[in-house]
């Protein structure tokens, strides 16, 4: 288990990622592609936060993390594979 | 005597006392009813309440077979109907709408009410047995399971009284499954019932997989598995993500038909094409869950019945293996018409050539078992033999699917009826099988031996002069009752084997049940190599399964007298050995609850009152009494005291270092992410489909979404401080951090409600166009899961207020994992439809 300070600064972390988020889609100096992929990763980092430290998957079994990896690949795939096919 | 050692019949303790002192004041009727619902123990197993209130895996699985058989008849009427419908190539007794519903109805009810739950009464009697379990790890969500599942088919009946049930065919395929085509409110009744069979569907999964992975006794290595134990630890794998997918699809459906969402209808998008991805996404692994089970008895009795061990045993299960992973790549091969590009047809060709390699090697294994064993031809193996004849042809036949050109020709046509029936009915046969197989364990006593293989006789013969003139008839349009006439001769002849087929299933259940009583009575094991542990205890077994502990440790079976069991609850109240005042050593687990059989009730009555709401009348009435007894439920089911031991030794892999409570949470927040993934995955296929840059944003303004995004970050944040709080023995920290996150929580809810009202004030309704569609009813997913947690929240605050939690944190901490996904998923939300 990990300290009340650690999860104190994810806290203010995550909350300083929303606002960025916020913060890049009003940008206007850069392009539409790269704040969707800027705005999408912090979104994938502040969801691996949560996960590792406020849900302890890192202090888990490997295992725990494969289960939750195999549902969030058959969702990707799903979403690629269908989307691809009406490309 | 202990009641480990107790044998079935008698098992029965009853169940005391008479009216408290005080009853005369009370209705006779509410007297008689809590004391019909009281549970002391287990009460007699002749009784109508042993079955309403038991928990026990045997229980459960006899009520699953049996209840499945009777859906099998229901089905099987409808099957016969058409049969003689299509006696002649013109309508003659049914109408155009019921010879539809007469199609729809059966290939729901054999798929989903009949086969999969006919698999697991096997899987819920034999499997504890065969790993060495004394249940499943969660004896009271196996019931509810059985009990959401039977309630999903009442309803499913109950659909016919209401202007008709549905008429589309059992892919239901959009947008004929829509309101405009289909606005029969039975129509959103057999929605709802799928819906309610996949909540049933997914408890069990969790309760499965857990049990497979933690309750396996010591020395029974995964490899070292019965091989029928190994098909159901990968067809409830399948089941958990495969069921999800399916209930994103039913769900988006169900608010089509009610809400007026616009999904799979809406211009401009490609609505219908989004329905055949979901649902096949589901629907191809479906063919492997249905089949694995019956693949798994053959592997049993193939066994038993060539008096040696399977050969490839090891390459069989990696085959298993492999198809169970496969099957989650091949679903559009099912969609080889539809307007898919052909670059994916062609990769979705060749995944569908290959899943067959690994099929071809278990189908070598089996054969070449047999060629290396010495056959007796008993009933079981009879029918296990001939469903793997047939499933040949099954199989080879489906190749021709597989391929893209040849699929042009063949689809919508009987050549795909002929195709999958070969396989299905392979797997009941293989089944039936089973059912002669288990008999003697399940009853004590031996069925009979000459109806049994006459029965086979009829069934074989039935089967082929049912199915195989479809294939001759192939160019027979699918789901019409008209064909061209020079086709009626084969027809005809179909006709006649399924009376055959139906006449040999009512022969299988006038089997079990005259041999229920004349049936000559057997001991333990009645087969001379039969070689997994359900056959090392008396038949049938007792209460809790075995004499002692069961250790594999010596490389056989052994049971051992010791084991200090430490307790754990599958929601109810911890019941520690101290507190109930007994020892390890006469411990015993709970077998008895009424709240699985009460919830059930309640969710009948809450989608029953669901499918008509928009009509007004009984049906809002309906949904709220389905709500208020849900919730009595739920809460009575919370507070019982039902203790389950966990033993402390075992099998784990891969999951040592974890109880089975948090594993359950886990492994049901996976399927979770399916649900949520498909949801967002059809948001994101939808704006491809619709233009991903033309597509507008509904909100207007980032900014009341990042302000649930602060709130929701905060409440994740005190939960975690409250299980600190928890761990440090500070009630107070306890309380302020889950009061906290209630207050969080009802205001996300109503900053959302703001929202929605604004939006709804301009006139952006859930039926505006399918950006609004898509927000509304995935953000409203969302906002439907904070409620639960709020829910679970207004539980669980008063009971730390009393002081509990403090010396075992872990339904805090199970809490906070749910809530915490829940703020995953909106950090996932919150940038897909308010930000890009």
């Amino acid at each position: 288990m990990t300290s009340t300070k650690l999860y104190t600064v994810i806290y203010v972390v995550l909350f300083a990622f929303a606002t960025v988020q916020v913060v890049i889609e009003g940008l206007s100096g850069i392009g539409y592609e790269i704040a969707v992929a800027g705005i999408l990763l912090l979104s994938v980092i502040k969801a691996v936060l949560v996960a590792g430290y406020y849900q302890h998957l890192l202090y888990e079994p490997r295992s725990v993390a494969y289960v939750v990896a195999s549902g969030l690949v058959t969702a990707i795939a799903l979403t690629f594979a269908a989307s691809y096919s009406i490309t | 005597m202990t009641e480990d050692q107790q044998t079935h019949d008698d098992r029965a303790v009853q169940s005391g006392g008479g009216p408290p002192d005080g009853s005369a004041t009370e209705n006779a009727l509410v007297f008689r009813l809590r004391r019909f619902f009281t549970r002391d123990e287990l009460p007699p197993l002749g009784t109508v309440r042993h079955w309403l209130l038991t928990t026990n895996h045997k229980d459960v699985g006899i009520l699953y077979l049996v209840t499945s058989l009777f859906f099998l008849v229901f089905g099987g009427v409808l099957a016969l109907l058409m049969r003689v419908e299509l006696l002649t190539p013109v309508g003659d007794i049914l109408s155009a709408t019921g010879y539809n519903q007469a199609v729809s109805t059966h290939g729901l009810i054999m798929i989903f009410w009949f086969l999969s739950p006919f698999a697991f009464g096997f899987a819920n009697y034999v499997v504890p047995l065969q790993i060495g379990a004394k249940d499943l790890a969660f004896p009271r969500l196996n019931s509810l399971s059985y009990w959401l599942y039977l309630f999903s088919g009442i309803l499913l009946g109950i659909s016919y009284f209401q202007g008709g049930s549905f008429e589309g065919g059992w892919t239901m395929y959009a947008p004929l499954n829509v309101p405009t085509y289909m606005p029969n409110i039975g129509s959103t009744t057999t929605v709802l019932a799928l819906v309610l069979f996949v909540i049933s569907v997914t408890v069990s999964s969790v309760n499965f997989i857990t049990t497979l992975h933690r309750m396996r006794a010591e020395g029974l290595t995964l490899f070292r598995m019965p091989l029928f134990t190994w098909s159901i630890l990968l067809t409830v794998w399948m089941m958990l993500f495969a069921f999800a997918a399916l209930l994103a699809a039913l769900l988006i459906l169900s608010s089509d038909r009610i809400l007026g969402t616009t999904y799979f209808t809406a211009e401009g998008t490609p609505g219908s094409l989004l329905w055949t991805h979901l649902f096949w996404f589901f629907g191809h692994p479906e063919v492997y869950i249905v089949f694995f089970p019956a693949l798994g008895a053959m592997a049993e009795t193939f066994q038993t019945f060539t008096g040696r061990r399977l050969v490839g045993r090891k390459w069989f299960i990696i085959a298993m293996v492999l198809v169970a992973l496969q099957s989650f790549l091949v679903w559009m091969h099912h969609m080889f018409l539809t307007s898919i590009n052909l670059q994916i047809k062609t990769l979705f060709m060749v995944t569908t050539i290959g899943i067959s390699l690994p099929f071809d090697l278990m189908v070598f294994s089996l054969i070449y078992t047999m060629v290396k064993g010495r056959i007796r031809f008993t009933t079981p193996f009879l029918f296990t033999f001939g469903a793997l004849l047939v499933f040949i042809i099954g199989g080879i036949t489906g190749v021709f699917l597989g391929a893209v050109v040849l699929d042009y020709q063949l689809r919508g046509t009987y050549w795909v009826v002929a195709h999958f029936h070969y396989v299905m009915v392979a797997g009941v046969m293989a089944l039936v099988g089973g059912i002669f197989y288990w008999y003697p364990k399940f009853t004590g006593r031996m069925y009979n031996k000459r109806l049994g293989k006459a029965t086979f006789w009829l069934f074989f013969v039935g089967f082929n002069l049912l199915y195989f003139p479809l294939f001759v008839a192939w160019e027979t349009p699918r789901r019409v009752f008209e064909y061209p006439a020079a086709l009626t001769p084969w027809h005809q002849l179909a006709t006649v084997g399924g009376f055959l087929l139906g006449i040999s299933f009512l022969l299988v259940i006038w089997n079990c049940y005259w041999s229920l009583w004349r049936g000559e009575p057997v001991d333990g094991n009645p087969w001379e190599y039969s070689t997994t542990a359900e056959w090392a205890v008396p038949s049938p077994p007792p209460l809790e399964n075995f004499p002692g502990v069961p250790s594999y440790e010596s490389g056989s079976l052994a049971f051992r007298d010791d084991d200090t069991p430490e307790t754990s609850t599958d929601g109810g109240t911890t019941v520690s050995n101290d507190e109930s005042g007994s020892t390890a050593h006469d411990h015993h687990d709970s077998h008895a609850s009424p709240w699985p059989f009460f919830i059930g009730i309640a969710s009948l009555v809450f989608f029953l009152g669901l499918s008509g709401i928009t009509t007004g009348g009984i049906y809002p009435v309906l949904t709220a009494l389905g709500v208020v007894f849900g919730a009595v439920s739920l809460i009575g089911f919370g507070l019982e005291s039902f203790s389950v031991t966990e033993p402390e030794r075992g099998e784990r892999w891969p999951f040592e270092g974890i109880e089975n409570g948090k594993l359950g949470v886990w492994v049901f927040l996976a399927s979770d992410i399916v649900l949520f993934g498909a949801f967002i995955g059809s948001y994101v296929f939808l704006r491809v489909g619709y233009g991903w840059t033309d597509w507008t944003l509904v909100p207007h303004d980032p900014i009341p979404g990042l302000i649930n995004t602060y709130i929701l970050l905060t409440s994740s944040f005190c939960i975690v401080l409250a299980l600190v709080a928890a761990e440090k023995n500070s009630r107070w920290g306890l309380i302020a951090g889950l009061s906290t996150t209630l207050l969080l929580g009802i205001g996300f809810l109503i900053n959302k409600g703001i929202e929605w009202v604004e939006l709804f004030h301009e006139g952006v309704w859930l039926s505006s166009n399918v950006q609004a569609s898509t927000f509304f009813l995935t953000t409203g997913l969302h906002a439907l899961h904070v409620i639960l947690g709020l829910l679970i929240l207004l539980y669980l605050i008063p009971r730390a207020i009393n002081g509990s939690y403090l010396n075992d944190e872990r339904p805090i901490e199970y809490f906070g994992l749910y809530w915490h996904f829940v703020d995953i998923v909106w950090l996932f939300l919150f940038p897909l439809f308010y930000i890009i």
